[in-house]
């Protein structure tokens, strides 16, 4: 047996009416009282979550956008939605946001109940109330609601080489990726934020990224100092899912790399925490092989 | 009270003293049967059983000839017969291992990874299958996981950003676990919560104002007993637990404890636990009348204070004191500012998880502080006075988290620290550019003259390196065997243990200056060279048990 199969056994093992987790992420995933995950309901949520009907003109459907073959985001750099109408923000990956406290790239969500509805009446993405759609689609509006969390609730990301090496198999890592652990944790302080199975303090920092003037996090506050600031995306399944930052304005993780190295960009509201990073080609190169020994093995709804 | 398979009592018995001294550390736990108790042996590292009754001990895990591996927490296994343990390893980190509860066993690795660098074992699950245990990982969050006692990878159960809890135990039917963790995102007070072995539930056991921590489970699983207090002293209490859930508001189950580690609670319910006696507290004495002329200063909290530092201008004393709740050493502490003139104190608000020196600004405007913050990262911190606005000054993820050790530059605009206690760095405000002034092998301790002419370093623990900051002057090299310290007044200052030296710059031999046979570490020279600043008192640890009520 390989050394790495014996590690995979203890976090497939299912337990009776929990969601297996994959290697690497908390057994622990917080799920409301009012809504308990239960195997129809994420069948339900997983039909409804590639129904077109759910948008007003029967074209755009939740899987639209975030498409299950790129770790449910899109290539583009913004979202695309209804009659070709083009956003202002990049699609997030919709892996492991079971364990997040805070939805969408300003946070103006608390739970994945009040997440879910919102693209739906957004104008530019479904276009239409979550009630209309609920009744297009032959379900109660909460019961709409309920399953499509739910079904999201269920798509993981774990079982990464870098999982397999913090499980004990030292093997899992190359020498470049032990480096770029090592600046992901130190010299680079990318953990500073980045933190925790999910890669993510489900905070809000403003880095200076993006080409325009999003107002980020301050259009959810009112407060200044939130002005640009958007929430830490997850690093998992980052590296085959480019573009990066809310705007997908930088194409590779490498630009992603070289802007931090070089502090983010100057902004009043800069987070203290962006400055630069005096990094060598060689760690730089180092942190990318690391982030690429995140990609792991997406799944959903119970499916490997 | 300590029959082996006594029945659990009426909870009548009161405190009993059970083991005093220099080696007495509370970094284990009781055996079940209440007739053992495993620690951490300071003077050589080994993991120690400790026969109760007779006082009695052998090793059970001893490190290499010469090595400076050692044991650290450890927690026996439910049939008192092995003990998971945290071992300082060759390679500078902690690994998880299991041994035998017995001289001479072999002890097995559970786990070692050094992106886990820190462990700290709990308790064992009921069938004595899982070691629930603590890993700390680099990023700087903890997590709650099973790790199996016969080998293979740990269970993540549960992650904690930048907090651990102080304690976890597994209720006797191994359903749930019991730990502690913050009642609120940006509340230093704690509370208890259930987390369900199988990872699907978490609840909060326990909603009501005040801070609680440490808790245990009743060995008869009905409840849950815990430390904290709602203002008062500190006490231990206990709530009553079906289902996961609590049943009635929790009541107290014991007088003030002082300050007090809970270490185990044995089957026939006694609790041991381990008390921290002591006062540390600082001191006040002309140099020129050290045998009689030594004042404790006045304060708000005696007894729980240290690390002075003068001000430029000789009229404050700033200094470290602890709060809260023991830590098993690494205690919550503040910084007051004492104004000697009006004696008014003023506790400065940093944003530090630890601290551990301080040193004024040549201005008097900010502090610069050794320690870490609550993000991890370890090294110097600027402290602005007297708001507390803290920023980050030499600190990264990678340094200890008692931070360095460092003097400011005579004109402010730069200060020199020790990284890593193998290079002398100066580091510019201005803009963060650092230059190393010199590299050794195990550097230790710094000062500064007056004059700001010349640096003070402690080298290999044997001898102090006087370095020239003017161009043209060479280095020195004086004599100093057995260094633990060093200030600069009118003259330089080294400590050896709660021994202090004045050390002549021409190489004479030092003078011993008369000091508190206590003395600890940390003292400061007020600017006029008069007047010493030093910290005396010791802390000694003693375990202690009392038989608990049933819940």
């Amino acid at each position: 047996m390989k050394l790495w199969a014996w590690l995979l056994v203890p976090a497939l093992a299912a337990v009776a009416g929990t969601l297996p987790v994959p290697l690497g992420l908390d057994a622990y995933m917080p799920v409301p009282e009012a809504n308990p995950l239960t195997r129809e309901k994420v069948a339900l949520g997983r039909r409804l979550f590639f129904d077109k009907r759910l948008s007003s003109d029967g074209t755009v459907s939740c899987g639209t956008c975030h498409e299950p073959e790129r770790a449910f985001a899109d290539a583009r750099p913004v979202a695309v939605g209804i009659g070709g109408q083009i956003g202002t923000r990049r699609v997030p990956r919709l892996v492991n946001r079971g364990y997040g406290r805070a939805f969408f790239w300003d946070g103006r969500a608390a739970s994945l109940e009040q997440q879910v509805v919102q693209p739906l009446a957004n104008p530019k993405e479904m276009g239409d109330s979550a009630a209309a759609a609920a009744r297009r689609v032959g379900v109660a509006e909460d019961a709409l609601r309920d399953a499509l969390a739910s079904y999201v609730r269920t798509i993981l990301s774990g079982d990464s080489r870098f999982d397999r090496f913090m499980a004990g198999d030292a093997a899992a890592l190359n020498d470049a990726e032990r480096l770029g652990m090592r600046l992901f944790t130190g010299k680079a302080g990318c953990s500073t934020c980045h933190l925790g199975p999910n890669f993510t303090d489900e905070k809000f920092h403003n880095t200076g990224a993006g080409r325009g003037t999003d107002p980020g996090r301050a259009a959810v506050t009112g407060r200044a100092e939130d002005r640009g600031a958007f929430k830490t995306p997850s690093l998992r399944e980052a590296a085959r899912t480019p573009p990066y930052m809310h705007d997908g304005s930088l194409a590779t993780l490498e630009e992603v790399i070289d802007f931090y190295d070089k502090g983010g960009k100057a902004n009043p509201q800069l987070d203290p925490e962006i400055r630069p990073l005096h990094l060598t080609a060689e760690e730089k190169a180092a942190l990318a092989a690391f982030l690429r020994a995140l990609d792991g093995k997406v799944r959903e709804a119970w499916a490997n | 009270m300590l029959a082996a398979a006594a029945a659990w009592g009426a909870g009548s018995n009161g405190p009993h003293a059970w083991w005093s001294g220099p080696q007495v550390t509370l970094l284990g736990s009781p055996s079940r049967d209440g007739r053992r108790l495993s620690f951490a042996d300071p003077a050589t590292g080994a993991l120690g059983v400790r026969n109760l009754a007779s006082g009695s001990w052998q090793a059970v895990a001893e490190r290499p000839a010469g090595s400076r591996e050692f044991a650290y927490f450890s927690v026996f296994s439910p049939d008192s017969r092995k003990i998971a343990y945290a071992w300082f390893n060759s390679q500078g980190f902690y690994d998880l291992r299991v041994t035998a509860a017995e001289a001479g066993a072999q002890p097995a690795v559970l786990y070692r990874n050094e992106e886990a660098g820190f462990v700290q074992p709990c308790a064992w699950t009921p069938d004595g299958k899982f070691v629930l245990t603590l890993l700390f990982r680099r990023d700087n969050i903890s997590q709650i996981a099973l790790v199996p006692a016969g080998g293979g990878a740990p269970r993540v159960l549960r992650s904690l950003n930048w907090v651990y809890p102080k304690k976890m135990d597994v209720s006797p039917d191994g359903r749930w676990i019991v730990y502690d963790n913050f009642a609120a995102e940006g509340k230093p007070e704690r509370t208890i919560f259930l987390l369900s072995t199988d990872g699907s539930e978490e609840r909060r056991l326990v909603d009501m104002p005040g801070n609680y921590l440490f808790p245990l489970w009743a060995p008869d699983g009905k409840g849950v007993f815990f430390a904290g207090d709602n203002g008062g002293p500190e006490e231990f209490w206990c709530v009553r637990v079906e289902q996961g859930r609590a049943q009635g508001p929790p009541r107290r189950v014991s007088g003030a404890l002082g300050r007090f580690l809970p270490l185990g609670i044995t089957d026939a319910g006694i609790l041991f636990y381990g008390v921290r006696t002591g006062s540390p507290d600082v001191y006040l004495a002309p140099l020129d009348n050290l045998t009689s002329g030594v004042q404790p200063i006045s304060t708000r909290f005696p007894g729980r204070n240290g690390a002075p530092a003068w001000s430029p201008d000789g009229r404050r004393l700033a200094y470290l004191s602890r709060r809260g709740t023991e830590n098993f050493g690494q205690d919550a502490r503040v910084i007051v500012v004492l104004d000697l003139s009006s004696g008014q104190e003023q506790e400065v608000p940093a944003a530090m998880a630890h601290l551990e020196r301080l040193a004024w600004s040549p201005d008097g405007a900010s502090l610069l502080v050794s320690g870490s913050d609550g993000k991890g990262r370890g090294g110097l911190f600027l402290v602005h006075m007297p708001d507390g606005a803290t920023r980050l000054a030499a600190a990264e993820h990678d340094a200890p988290f008692r931070g360095y050790e460092a003097a400011w530059a005579a004109d402010g605009k730069r200060f020199y620290y020790l990284h890593g206690g193998e290079e002398l760095r100066s580091h510019r405000l201005a803009d963060g550019a650092e230059t190393t002034l010199l590299r050794a092998q195990v550097m230790e301790h710094l000062a500064i003259s007056p004059a700001g002419d010349l640096l003070a370093v402690g080298i290999g623990g044997n001898a102090i390196r006087l370095t020239p900051l003017i161009s043209g002057n060479t280095a020195r090299l004086l004599p100093f065997p057995g260094l633990t310290e060093l200030a600069w007044g009118r003259e330089l200052y080294a400590g050896r243990g709660a021994e202090l030296w004045a050390v002549p710059l021409d190489g004479t031999a030092p003078r011993r200056l008369g000091m508190p046979p206590d003395r600890q570490p940390g003292i400061s020279i007020r600017s006029d060279g008069r007047t010493i600043a030093l910290t005396a008192g010791r802390e000694q640890s003693e375990v202690r048990s009392i038989e608990l009520p049933r819940p």
